[in-house]
């Protein structure tokens, strides 16, 4: 059967060989949406290279022959294990694709499963050590090769909510890495007008993809001169007050039955359906990572002294380009933290957890002076209110409306559905209602039906 | 002049006498009786409740550790082995999230230290990186003494943590996660590397 096969809606291999993100690929394939010809290389080859050390026999043969059929002057090289592990692993952008760079390419993305740090992060989510990475090679499409082409991640509802309506971030004239990474300032979704054919497809996509996964779910799309591209697609993922409405939802729509629905709904999410959240329509100034939830309101500053000094009268967000061992005092001064710099894992975000503060990090275009901070060219002095939101990673000017329970109509019907189920009644904290219903129906906490990223 | 008082003040910021006394391991009182010589000399100033540099404290401390980098082949050791520890640096601070933050059913939620099962599995991976950490940190020493120190302190944070105190790893103000920041800013005041942006 060989090392190498043609991404097309008639492979059936398991994502155990092909990974999530291939087989992704091929449901996208399947569903006559548009991908960008590729090929993958199976988590067999990678597994027999980091057995024996070298790429197998063969392999990279068949792997030139086959890239040689898509045509492309350049390709993008990305790891895909049938385990999500973001982050871990190598990619390659760009590439010209002869057998001396394809090599190098396979190698690297190959050796990166076995870094101490992606070792590190399989011991800690119980992935086993064994299972390698399947590799993806697909021909580059250009978000950056005109005023019509751009990337962009897209959810098929609100992932802050649950409100049924298209929600998520664009680039005009950038890759796809530019977005992911936080490096620029993305748009909101609506900024894809000025593309409609785009935007039409797009939605065309995302409808398609619910029905087959009966969940909501979330693409990364890159369009080259106006013409649309998925590169990704993953089901599920929502949290919170949007798992219950999307639940709810479901089961109004006709999709889901209410048993379905109410076991959609994970006890744990219950947990964060009251985590205080900017409203959705507030003006935001920027966007990063939001990696302590909760909202925080209070005057900027921008170093912990003026931190020290400007919260003995007034709540303080500290505004810094990154975080250093001296800003741990200004933090603890301050209600929350924004930085420049850093992702999920930075000390900026171990620190404001470690405190419970909201922190919002890695916004991109923010630049920290003396006296002013600037979000994407806007200055805002120091002692300017901004509010922050650690769960979206949202940053505006000024006191926004905060939302504490949005999910509340949705929450109740819910929580109707599951007494009905166990036939309990009596006041008991929500969590446990839910849980009562899933025992009676013989749940398990399971991910979504098509759960394969 | 090295003063290692100095140096503390240049790599934690402003803080009192405690957190001075845990990073050079001197006694509160030597620490204090310093700070006191430091500031008759205009190098330290006492505000806001804590201790900080002054312009001419923070030159004086650059140029004590720029004369440390001046022995031959000093700053290729040193940079090799800031090199290893930055290897290191994204997985320390993944552990420290794993220990504060947990998934479950898809969920990220606050580690409530509940799970023992799931605790143990964390502070293994922490006892494994600190023996590759020990590893870096003779490296740094053997190309500038000082480092050594950190091996001792973040041997205790970890000794203290395996002995049931929670907080020594990540959320407290001598866990693991700070004096590994401290090391941290401590290579990047060595080595003269400014910190993007500011």
């Amino acid at each position: 059967m060989g090392w190498v096969r043609h991404l097309s809606g008639s492979l059936a291999d398991p994502p155990e060989v092909l990974g999530g993100k291939a087989h992704g690929l091929v449901l996208l394939h399947r569903l006559g949406l548009p991908v960008p010809a590729g090929v993958v290389v199976t988590t067999d080859a990678c597994r027999a290279f980091l057995r024996d050390g070298e790429l197998p026999a063969g392999l990279l043969d068949e792997l030139v022959t086959a890239v040689g059929t898509l045509g492309a002057s350049t390709v993008a090289v990305r790891s895909g294990a049938a385990v999500s592990m973001p982050g871990m692993m190598e990619t390659i952008l760009n590439l010209r694709p002869t057998p001396e760079t394809l090599a190098q390419a396979l190698k690297s993305v190959f050796a990166s499963w076995h870094t101490p740090r992606a070792r590190t992060y399989r011991t800690l989510h119980g992935i086993p050590h064994d299972l390698g990475t399947a590799v993806v090679v697909q021909r580059m499409v250009l978000g950056d090769r005109d005023s019509a082409s751009g990337s962009g991640v897209a959810f098929s509802r609100d992932p802050t909510t649950g409100e049924n309506a298209p929600f998520g971030e664009v680039l005009f004239g950038h890759q796809g890495s530019a977005v992911v990474s936080g490096r620029s300032l993305t748009g909101p979704l609506r900024e894809l007008d000025r593309e409609p054919v785009v935007r039409q497809g797009l939605f065309a996509a995302l409808r398609r993809l619910e029905q087959h996964y009966r969940d909501a779910c979330h693409v990364e799309f890159t369009f080259e001169s106006g013409e649309l591209w998925l590169l990704q697609v993953r089901p599920g993922g929502f949290t919170g007050a949007a798992a219950v409405r999307l639940a709810v939802d479901l089961a109004d729509e006709g999709v889901l039955t209410r048993a379905e629905a109410l076991v959609r709904v994970a006890p744990h999410h219950l947990q964060h359906v009251r985590t205080p959240r900017i409203a959705s329509d507030a003006d935001v100034i920027a966007r990063g990572l939001g990696v302590c939830p909760g909202v925080a309101v209070g005057r900027v500053a921008v170093t912990s002294d003026e931190a020290v000094r400007l919260a003995a009268e007034h709540p303080v967000v500290l505004v810094r380009p990154e975080t250093s061992p001296d800003d741990i005092r200004g933090l603890a001064a301050a209600t929350g933290i924004v930085t420049a710099r850093g992702g999920p894992a930075s000390h900026a975000a171990v620190v404001a957890r470690s405190m419970g503060k909201p922190a919002v990090v890695g916004v991109a275009d923010l630049v920290v002076g003396p006296r002013s901070v600037a979000f994407a060219g806007n200055d805002i002095g120091v002692g300017a209110t901004i509010t922050i939101d650690g769960t979206s990673g949202d940053v505006v000017l000024g006191t926004p409306p905060v939302v504490t329970a949005g999910a509340d109509e949705h929450l109740r019907r819910l929580l109707d559905w599951a007494d009905e189920v166990s036939g309990e009644s009596s006041e008991r904290p929500e969590a446990e209602r839910l849980a009562a219903a899933h025992a009676v129906l013989g749940a398990r906490p399971s991910p979504g039906p098509g759960d394969v990223a | 002049m090295n003063s290692p008082v100095l140096h503390a003040l240049r790599c934690v910021g402003s803080t009192g006498l405690a957190r001075l006394a845990s990073f050079t391991g001197l006694t509160e009182s030597d620490v204090e009786s310093e700070l006191i010589d430091l500031a008759v000399i205009g190098h330290v100033t006492h505000v806001f409740g804590g201790w900080s540099l002054t312009e001419a404290g923070r030159a004086a401390d650059a140029a004590a550790t720029e004369g440390e980098l001046e022995p031959a082949g000093t700053r290729p050791a040193l940079v090799a082995a800031f090199d290893d520890f930055l290897v290191l640096n994204p997985e320390l601070l993944d552990l420290c999230t794993a220990w504060q933050m947990r998934s479950a059913d898809g969920v990220t939620t606050v580690n409530d230290h509940s799970d023992a099962v799931y605790d143990a599995r964390v502070l293994a991976l922490f006892a494994d990186l600190h023996e590759r950490a020990v590893v870096v940190i003779a490296a740094l020493a053997a190309a500038v003494p000082r480092f050594g120190r950190y091996e001792p302190r973040l041997t205790t944070a970890l000794t203290r943590a395996q002995a049931g105190e929670l907080a020594c790893l990540a959320d407290s103000v001598d866990s693991f996660h700070t004096i590994w920041a401290e090391l941290h800013e401590d290579l990047l005041a060595t080595l003269g590397i400014a910190r993007w942006g500011g």
